[in-house]
């Protein structure tokens, strides 16, 4: 089983998109471009150029992954197995905050249904039951029954005190984000440090974002903040998020950084260019797991982050192209998803 | 039975505001198969709205139902489903519309009492816990007035807080000046006091309901003593009661006042549903006008179109016509069985639908699994153990039970021809042979049967890809006649080889025959492969060889037919020699145990090996199983 899901991941790794590519894909006539994601092995979202619906590009794009997830897990087991299977729920979670906020806004379940990306066999939801829900607090009642219902109790409660969607999402950003740092740890005493560096490039980037987002965006005080954040440790820990939960701005937070994070965010002036030099890192750092001999579920874990990496560069690339921006805005926008791409 | 039942194409036009009563129509038939037809004269979804009005509605009818269900439900008649009346008609989007908007009136009510009830229940359990916990309390004579003590400089609370949130929860509220103490836990949850400086609650945030904090707020005027707080706790629980009480008695107020307009409108969804169910599948039109596209049995179109004069008196147009060629995929196959025969459908369908056009083996299959059953585990004993419990549990097993006696009785007839009683190969005299006394015999009985088996295959095959309009690979392909003509031909010149006496002489035909056969089967993989002189060398020398090495290597598979009736008896040998070096006791445990081994062990893999030979040296050759089931609109009844 070993040798092949090592194969198959490194048949996978052939799919990944060089700089190359993408600046092909920038470049080619309107008519080329679906010949474009053909040969690149995204036959998915070929079909849907030229006006390639965003609904419909995103929901390929998750399918594509999830396609391929299911590959890759089929000779996993135990641990391994529930924690790539957790991998995929961040897009069920985000259905479910597409579910939330569509009956915050009223929306129609059959509107609602249609934005909701299918998930397959990896779906938990009943999407039909929740979407014909009346209202927000049936809808949370009923994810409190269902599969989601360690992530959703505390949320609902939130909301129910506050009413604040923000809150509801933050809450339920951070349920997940426990859960996967959890089954993590189950794994990493016997995976070695691979896995670690990769769960660290993660989550040190969803805190130090959320951080600096909740802190100078939302402006809420810092024990909330702290609150908030993922209780996982690695690069950033527990009283290094205390003590950055209490500065009063941006700069302050970047210069309290340890060491290694302070020097790549340098000079750093906005939250989005924070989040977009820690995604490279993580980029980087999950190519060297890629490449390297680590065990092969974390190989595993380390090509789908960048396969999604991939799939998302392209996406913003058509919808540039979509939106007729100039092509040096989109390198510029594709550039801060990865560096290696241009 | 052999194939399914002849299908016409119908496309129903009709007036747009007529469609949901064509749809309850076609839906009492149980004759139309809607199918999506895209028609760029049509582009219009005209049943769309229809089916979410349909779908909010339903779903919203469930919900009601659930949260009346139980006792109250039953005393108001819902645990009852009302009858559909013959002459009722389905409502339009407006009756629709209003159905759903007052089923979602009535859900909001249901849905607060229905919020109320849960938090009641909340409520309970955390009294509960907070008792438990003041007793303890109360036990350490402790002076509470004290914890509450309200002063200018400290903000105190007591409270509770999931166990496994305290940790973070503690190092935030210490980010705002403020401290956490737990006092108690209980079932998961920790019960505490936040402390801090008065003034610095902005500080904290929304950390407290983030972290699902549940405040307890005793009155000012009780906080002296925990006797005080145990004394406001019983007034709660009285409070949460009367409430619950209260709750109670509005749902059964509104049940009887709702109870019999709920049951219309379980009526009104189940006339709706056949047109939201027909729209998924794709009912199509432009501004007044509809269509309805579907698959109707040949022999039903006189009744469905009599149906549908009279109820619409011309104001329709209706198009039928015989599926093409080319739409046998598309089309539903609708295949009927005679009762006898409906048990064996279930082994047939798990490996496939027979497409429309293709031949239906069930029949065949029934009769030649029961043929093979009987012959591996030939036994009068056995095989009327086998009847006999099918027959006890005729009511747990449904239609499964008459496969159990249909194995029964031919494992019986199997075993008055082989003379064996529960393993015994002397108390009757065999009516043909014993398989161990004459083993030879019995195997080569097999393999011609395999023979005759693999023909039919090879036949059916040829039919099927006749009926497809594939003539080259019903004449020419190694499944086809070229392979049965090469196949009989290549068994003839073997058997005559073997001196067969009947054969014997035909031996030189035989082998010219089969070398005509595979000959024509070369040259049809030559033509059909397109591809480099190379490659069309290697791979139609590579399938024609392996058009030989399949049939034969199928045929020699029927050999276990013969190994398995061997097996039999070989191992009622075994219980026998087991049994015999036993005392009396021991002797007759042994029996007993033995012939239930092999009646589950053996009676199992028997069961298992015939259905292999069906499926792979028999379906596998010709059943492609790829159809789609019939599947009408119906009428079924409400919810």
């Amino acid at each position: 089983m070993s040798a092949y899901l090592n194969t198959r991941v490194s048949l996978f790794a052939a799919h990944l998109w060089p700089a190359e590519d993408f600046r092909t894909l920038l470049r080619s006539p309107e008519a080329e471009i679906s010949q474009v994601l053909m040969e690149g092995g995204l036959a998915r979202l070929a079909g849907l150029v030229p006006g390639n619906d965003l609904n419909s590009l995103e929901q390929n794009i998750i399918a594509q992954l999830l396609d391929e997830t299911r590959v890759l897990l089929r000779p996993l087991a135990g641990n391994a197995r529930a924690f790539l299977l957790y991998w995929t729920e961040r897009f069920e979670v985000t259905n479910l905050k597409t579910l939330l906020r569509g009956k915050m806004g009223n929306e129609r379940p059959a509107t609602l249904l249609n934005r909701l990306t299918p998930m397959g066999a990896f779906g938990r939801l009943d999407v039909q039951d929740l979407a014909h829900a009346e209202d927000v607090a049936e809808l949370l009642r009923r994810l409190e029954t269902g599969h989601y219902a360690g992530i959703v109790r505390q949320a609902r409660q939130a909301f129910e005190d506050s009413h604040d969607p923000f809150l509801l999402d933050a809450a339920l950003d951070r349920g997940y984000y426990e859960g996967l740092a959890h089954r993590a740890r189950a794994l990493e005493k016997k995976n070695g440090p691979a896995l670690r560096r990769l769960m660290g490039s993660l989550i040190d980037r969803i805190n130090l974002v959320w951080l600096l987002r909740y802190r100078f965006n939302y402006k809420l005080p810092p024990a909330q903040v702290y609150y908030l954040l993922v209780g996982a440790h690695y690069g950033l820990s527990s009283a290094s998020l205390k003590e950055l939960s209490a500065l009063g701005s941006l700069e302050a937070v970047l210069a309290a950084l340890p060491q290694g994070l302070r020097q790549s965010l340098a000079d750093a002036a906005t939250i989005p260019e924070v989040f977009a030099r820690m995604e490279r890192a993580a980029a980087a750092e999950a190519e060297k797991v890629l490449r390297s001999a680590a065990p092969d579920c974390v190989r595993a874990f380390a090509y789908l982050i960048l396969r999604e990496r991939d799939l998302r560069a392209v996406r913003a690339i058509l919808r540039g192209r979509n939106l007729h921006l100039p092509n040096a805005m989109i390198e510029h926008t594709v550039g801060q998803l990865a560096q290696e791409t241009f | 039975m052999f194939r399914a039942q002849p299908m016409s194409r119908v496309t129903l036009w009709l007036l747009a505001s007529e469609a949901a009563d064509t749809a309850l129509l076609l839906a009492r038939h149980s004759v139309f198969a809607p199918v999506l037809e895209r028609d760029e004269r049509m582009p219009e979804a005209p049943a769309e709205r229809y089916r979410e009005v349909f779908q909010e509605a339903d779903s919203r009818l469930s919900k009601i139902l659930e949260h009346y269900g139980g006792e109250n439900g039953a005393a108001a008649g819902l645990a009852i489903a009302p009858p559909i009346p013959a002459a009722a008609v389905a409502p339009n989007l407006v009756e629709l519309s209003e159905l759903n908007d007052w089923l979602k009136a009535l859900w909001q009510t249901c849905s607060a009492t229905s919020l109320a009830e849960q938090r009641i229940e909340e409520e309970r359990k955390r009294l509960a816990a907070l008792r438990e916990t003041f007793a303890r309390l109360e036990t350490l004579d402790l002076d509470i007035s004290r914890l509450f003590k309200l002063d200018s400089l400290l903000d105190a609370r007591l409270g509770q807080v999931p166990s496994g949130n305290v940790r973070r929860l503690k190092e935030s509220l210490a980010l705002a000046g403020y401290l956490l103490s737990v006092f108690d836990t209980h079932e998961g949850q920790a019960f505490a006091v936040v402390a801090g400086p008065r003034g610095a609650e902005e500080g904290m945030g929304g950390v407290l309901s983030q972290a699902g904090w549940r405040e307890l707020k005793v009155p000012e005027e009780l906080r002296r003593h925990p006797e005080a707080v145990r004394r406001f706790l019983n007034l709660e629980s009285e409070h949460l009661e009367a409430s619950h009480s209260g709750h109670r008695r509005a749902i059964s107020d509104s049940l009887s006042q709702y109870g019999e307009r709920i049951q219309g409108a379980r009526v009104q969804l189940a006339l709706a549903r056949p047109l939201a169910e027909a729209s998924i599948n794709g009912v199509r039109g432009k501004g007044q006008l509809a269509v309805f596209t579907g698959w109707v049995p040949k022999q039903a179109l006189g009744e469905l179109t009599r149906a549908l004069e009279d109820r619409f008196h011309g104001r329709y147009l209706i198009d039928m016509r015989a599926p093409r060629r080319e739409e046998n995929a598309q089309v539903p196959s609708l295949l009927l069985y005679p009762l006898w025969l409906r048990p064996f459908v279930p082994l047939v369908k798990s490996y496939g639908i027979p497409r429309y056009g293709e031949f239906d083996p069930s029949l065949v299959f029934a009769l030649t699994y029961l043929l093979l059953f009987g012959a591996m585990f030939g036994d009068v004993g056995h095989g009327g153990v086998i009847l006999l419990l099918a027959v006890l549990f005729y009511r747990k097993l449904g239609p499964l039970a008459w496969l159990g006696i249909a194995a029964g009785v031919v494992s019986m007839g199997f075993g008055l021809l082989y003379g064996s009683i529960f393993g015994y190969e002397s108390l009757i005299e065999p009516i043909w042979l014993s398989p161990l006394h004459d083993p030879i015999r019995i195997l080569t009985v097999a393999i011609l049967f395999g023979v005759g088996f693999i023909v039919f295959t090879l036949l059916a095959n040829s039919y099927n890809k006749l009926s497809a309009g594939h003539l080259g690979e019903a004449l020419f392909d190694s499944s086809g006649l070229a392979g049965l003509i090469f196949y009989l031909g290549a068994a003839g010149g073997l058997a005559g080889e073997a001196a067969m006496p009947a054969v014997s002489g035909l031996s030189t035909a035989a082998w010219s025959l089969a070398l005509i056969g595979i000959t024509v089967v070369a040259l049809f993989k030559w033509v059909e492969t397109p591809a480099t002189l190379g490659e069309r060398v290697l791979v139609t020398a590579i399938e024609t060889l392996e058009t030989g090495i399949n049939l034969f290597a199928n045929t020699l598979s029927f050999m276990r037919v013969a190994a398995f009736s061997l097996n039999h008896v070989a191992l009622a040998l075994a219980v026998f020699t087991i049994a015999g070096g036993l005392g009396t006791t021991g002797h007759g445990l042994t029996l007993f145990l033995g012939n239930v081994v092999i009646i589950v062990l053996e009676g199992g893999i028997v069961a298992i090996q015939a259905l292999r030979l069906m499926y792979y040296e028999g379906f596998s050759r010709f059943f492609n199983g790829d159809g789609t089931e019939f599947v009408p609109l119906k009428l079924v009844g409400v919810k």
